[in-house]
């Protein structure tokens, strides 16, 4: 059973039949946690860095941002029996236009943005693919705790 | 290198624009065409008037009543979104096809010339404050080249991709150096043998070339900033990616940061659920 993370969504999931996909990682970011001893996992796909931008449309949307993103992503995690100690973390995307100025560099703000969270509450990250001008796609196995990625032009690969 | 006249030539055996439509759009360009001389045009043709019916009802445009008859349609909606609605109506089939050479499933093209289109209408609010009247029609068609170049594309894949993964070209460099013609330059051509105003033939030939649009092009430039924002959403990206060049000049001329286009990202999240049900037309 497939359940789609759209855009500026985040799933989890503690059902061992569920596999947790999100499309479309451009320069958005794609994060997905797991606890291999509760066997409960989630994707969160955040588009932007900072909630400060607009911060009512993130109190609409919190998984529009990463700031306001992240921290529910593991929150929700933890409602259903994860423990931060045992959680592997994943990130895929943040690819970039062709740009020397640097003023598209959404894709590059987004993931300097995943590291400073990370920085301060000490998470380390397991595995990552970030940059580039490729399209991903994520998904995450809650029975394996498997990451999967699909590279458009270069075909599948585990996490 | 492949000789180009073969592409060209597969651009001919394109299916024409169909009559009705583009008969019914170049009435509907007068403001003050009454509606009546549009309906006989297009009831005619029913996938046209079935798709017409949807969008009118989609949640886009979020209107009370259910709209049942064309003629409600364009009395509801107005000469300049029906023109929209008709043209959207009519692409789509060529939108909606897998296009192998480009890795994009069923639908994928459609999602990102939609996408773009509301970008683009986000981009002009800002920058313009009132819309160019081909913008819609220009960001719908902007990636129709694909179509056809799909299958040289296909074939010439491996060649095209190490050129931009080794020699530093973008994806339309690329195409090109080992095709001789790229996806916009297609577009371009296709529009033009469909009969399409100059502006948006010229808006679709330079959507990843602003930088020769003229100073008094005012479409061409947010086409192609519509096109970058959709491709960084990674909304129907095939394998060519992210590979195309950002434009700061373009946005020098608007004025525009780094943090604006932040802004219209999180406008066109808003507005693009809307559109989700024309998705399936």
């Amino acid at each position: 059973m497939n359940l789609n993370v759209g855009i500026a969504d985040m799933k989890v999931s503690n059902d061992p039949r569920a596999t947790l996909v999100t499309y479309s990682l451009g320069s958005c970011i794609g994060l997905a946690v797991y606890d291999p001893v509760a066997r409960v996992g989630g994707i969160l796909h955040y588009m932007l860095p900072e909630s400060r931008l607009d911060s009512n449309k993130a109190k609409r949307n919190p998984f529009m941002f990463a700031d306001t993103a992240i921290p529910l992503l593991f929150k929700s995690c933890y409602k259903l029996g994860a423990s931060k100690g045992r959680m592997t973390v994943k990130a895929a995307g943040a690819s970039q236009i062709m740009d020397a100025s640097g003023v598209f560099n959404i894709g590059k703000r987004n993931y300097a943005a995943l590291r400073k969270i990370f920085w301060r509450n000490n998470v380390l990250v397991d595995a990552e693919d970030i940059g580039g001008t490729v399209n991903r796609t994520m998904r995450l196995s809650i029975a394996t705790g498997q990451v999967s990625l699909k590279i458009s032009g270069y075909g599948y690969k585990f996490l | 290198m492949i000789d180009i006249q073969t592409i060209i030539r597969s651009i001919k055996k394109l299916p024409p624009f169909p009559g009705v439509a583009s008969r019914a759009l170049k009435i509907l360009e007068d403001p003050d065409a009454a509606v009546s001389q549009v309906i006989p045009i297009v009831q005619y043709d029913q996938a046209i008037t079935a798709n017409v019916l949807k969008l009118c009802n989609s949640a886009y445009y979020g209107l009370v009543r259910k709209v049942r008859s064309l003629r409600e349609g364009l009395v509801l909606l107005g000469n300049a979104e029906l023109k929209n609605i008709i043209l959207a109506g009519t692409v789509v089939k060529f939108l909606q096809q897998e296009n192998k050479g480009y890795d994009l499933s069923s639908g994928e093209l459609w999602k990102h010339a939609l996408a773009s289109a509301v970008v683009s209408k986000i981009i002009s609010d800002r920058v313009n404050g009132s819309e160019h009247p081909s913008l819609f029609t220009a960001a719908i068609l902007h990636d129709i080249g694909k179509v056809v170049l799909n299958s040289f594309v296909d074939r010439y894949f491996e060649q095209i991709i190490a050129l931009v993964n080794q020699g530093g070209c973008s994806f339309l460099e690329a195409e090109s150096e080992m095709l001789g013609i790229n996806h916009a330059e297609v577009g371009a051509k296709i529009a033009e043998s469909w009969n399409f105003p100059e502006d948006i033939i010229r808006a679709i030939r330079l959507h990843h070339r602003p930088e020769e649009a003229s100073d008094d092009d005012l479409l061409t430039p947010i086409i192609y900033l519509a096109n970058i924002i959709t491709l960084s959403m990674g909304i129907g990206v095939g394998r060519d990616g992210l590979s195309y060049r950002g434009k700061e000049e373009v946005m020098k001329r608007y004025a525009l940061k780094a943090k604006d286009l932040q802004e219209i990202v999180v406008d066109f999240y808003e507005e693009y659920n809307k559109v989700q049900d024309i998705l399936m037309l």
